[in-house]
């Protein structure tokens, strides 16, 4: 059992590595001295409290920090091996892409909400785009409700429909991994298993980081899951282990659901 | 409603009171305004028209004027304006933003005289210099062109300060949806928030348009008065209905022609700024919801149709029952 886990863990590739992060805003620290390593075409969940850093650390990721003026970063997060500190933002963004705990469409159709990022880059092709809008709703499991009506505003849709059209609108940049801040939690029970089935189909071409406040959620999609505690992060595990075997007390204690 | 009324009253009785006066050459004229001229002429106080009694006061050119110079005016403030406004709301460092939009506020509350005043002392000299420059016919640079710039000095303030509400008011969330696509944040300015602020701005157009179609003294103070005609040439002198209204309007006896006609320009100054608000806020509707309700034009023209089919299919009854009648008796 434990020789497959590490014989797993090699042939899986380290996207994201996390050494001796630290982040402040202005004088108060809200991450300590994270460690970690997330994989390639997994699923990791981030659990804990409220206010334990979650949202802070996955924004760290895609650089989202950097629009908070008196957010200040230390360490290193290397992406492929390379500090995003020293990439182009923009470049990052649209190889790691970000779904937000409100669905956030913009103010225009769906065909344009799904074009904007590509747009933005520069592409101009109409076939090119036709083609793209097409593959990312099929992606995001959208294309069948909205074929007929690309033409009408985004903001008209269902909250649930929303959030995926959200999703289809970070596929279309194509990239390598997606960062899911509460992707669920404005959202029925039935929107909310569409995007959870979503995910598991779509860890086996992206790369998926998913904060969530629901441990049974964790529990079903996440490959890895994360814990984490008043900026400190307690324990990563395979999701199996971490909630069958927590190593840590403080994550049993979490699970069990005796605090936070 | 009363004002609206007063001047509805007053602004109708030329063209239904026969007027007595002595004309300058000293004849006698007696009549009333002439109803077809009065919108069609492109000459204000023509003459008097023996063979109809009818005294002549054109205001057509008056009315496309005041368009033109409204056109010319919407042009140059509204990217101005909202450019400003971006880089207020959006761009400026905290301190500077705040420096500005308290000056911007200061702005709109200055008087139309001293804007006139500035014009006259400021814009029509650079007009004049711009004019000889390029070799266009202006002598004195009292122009179209004047008018069109101390008006947008004098509207952009209040658009400016209605954008900044309207870009303040873009959600967060939109702008981070944007940047996270890899969005730069002049894409984000230009495609995100222009776009999900643009019925406030437009909100703020209409107020500044209200009040440079309104705007009288400044402009009699920098477009000159000229006697008729309609003027595209920005370097032309121009009048306009409002500055029309205001001129020698201190020779005119109260009680006469001259004096009363103003009252008919009024109204229809009124009509035109009322006409313009509704086309405007039906656009602004349009632009603004998610499911923009039809325009209130095409509206009316369903209402129309509607009543005409129902008046044309009564009609066809009433008609179909008198025939059955007729048969019967036969
Ligand atoms: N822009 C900010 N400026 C200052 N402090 C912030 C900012 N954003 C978050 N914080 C603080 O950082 C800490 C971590 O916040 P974060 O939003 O990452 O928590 P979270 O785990 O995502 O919580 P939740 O589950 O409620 O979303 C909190 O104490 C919060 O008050
Ligand atoms: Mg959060």
């Amino acid at each position: 059992m434990d020789s497959l886990k590490s014989e797993q863990n090699e042939s899986m590739q380290t996207i994201f590595a996390i050494r001796h992060l630290n982040l402040y805003y202005g004088k108060k620290q809200a991450l300590h001295d994270i460690n970690v390593d997330l994989y390639e075409h997994c699923v990791t969940a981030l659990i804990g409290p409220s206010g334990c850093g979650k949202s802070t650390f996955l924004r760290c990721l895609n650089r989202m920090n950097d629009l908070i003026d008196d957010c200040k970063i230390d360490g290193q997060i290397l992406y492929h091996g390379t500090d995003v500190q020293s990439v182009n933002p923009i470049l990052l963004r649209t190889k790691v892409g970000m779904v937000f705990q409100q669905p956030n469409p913009f103010p225009m159709s769906i065909y344009d909400n799904i074009c904007y990022g590509p747009r933005c880059q520069g592409v101009r092709n109409r076939t090119h785009l036709n083609e793209l809008v097409e593959r990312s709703l099929r992606e995001a499991a959208l294309w069948d409700e909205v074929k007929d009506r690309l033409k009408t505003n985004g903001m008209a849709l269902s909250g649930g429909q929303q959030q995926r059209l959200c999703i289809a609108r970070a596929l279309a940049m194509s990239p390598e991994v997606l960062l899911m801040d509460e992707p669920t939690s404005a959202l029925d029970p039935i929107s909310t298993k569409k995007i959870e089935e979503l995910v598991m189909s779509l860890k086996e071409r992206y790369t998926i980081i998913i904060v969530t406040h629901n441990l049974q959620q964790a529990a079903r999609i996440a490959d890895y899951t994360s814990f984490f505690l008043l900026g400190d992060l307690v324990e990563t595990n395979k999701t199996e282990t971490l909630f069958s075997r927590p190593s840590n007390e403080k994550t049993e204690r979490y699970i069990t659901g005796r605090f936070g | 409603m009363v004002v609206l009324g007063f001047i509805i009253v007053r602004g109708l009785k030329p063209f239904f009171h026969s007027y007595r006066e002595t004309l300058a050459d000293g004849s006698l004229a007696e009549g009333t305004a002439s109803f077809s001229y009065f919108w069609s002429g492109i000459r204000y106080n023509n003459r008097f028209d023996f063979e109809t009694h009818h005294y002549l006061y054109g205001i057509g050119h008056l009315i496309v004027n005041s368009l033109i110079l409204n056109l010319y005016t919407i042009i140059l403030a509204v990217p101005t304006s909202v450019l400003t406004a971006l880089f207020i709301s959006k761009i400026a460092p905290k301190p500077l933003a705040l420096i500005l939009k308290s000056g911007v506020d200061l702005l709109s509350a200055i008087p139309s005289v001293i804007f006139g005043v500035f014009g006259m002392g400021v814009i029509v000299p650079l007009i004049r210099a711009w004019a000889r420059a390029w070799g266009a016919k202006s002598a004195s640079g009292v122009s179209l062109l004047s008018g069109a710039i101390v008006l947008t000095l004098m509207v952009i303030p209040t658009v400016i300060s209605v954008s900044v509400t309207a870009l303040d008011g873009v959600h967060k969330e939109q702008m981070e949806g944007s940047l996270a696509l890899g969005a730069s944040r002049t894409q984000t300015n230009f495609k995100i928030c222009l776009r999900a602020a643009k019925s406030g701005i437009f909100a703020g157009i209409i107020l500044g348009v209200g009040r440079a179609l309104g705007e009288a003294t400044a402009i009699s103070m920098v477009c000159g008065s000229p006697i008729q005609g309609i003027t595209w040439n920005p370097f032309a002198p121009t009048v306009t209905l409002t500055s029309e209204m205001l001129l020698a309007i201190g020779e005119a006896v109260p009680g006469s022609m001259n004096y009363d006609i103003r009252f008919s320009a009024g109204m229809v100054l009124m009509l035109l700024i009322l006409m313009t608000n509704v086309i405007l806020n039906d656009v602004k509707n349009h632009l603004s919801e998610v499911n923009p309700p039809p325009f209130f034009i095409a509206r009316i023209g369903k209402v129309m149709k509607k009543g005409t089919l129902a008046v044309i299919s009564s009609f066809r009854k009433s008609w179909q029952k008198h025939k059955a009648e007729k048969e019967k008796k036969q």
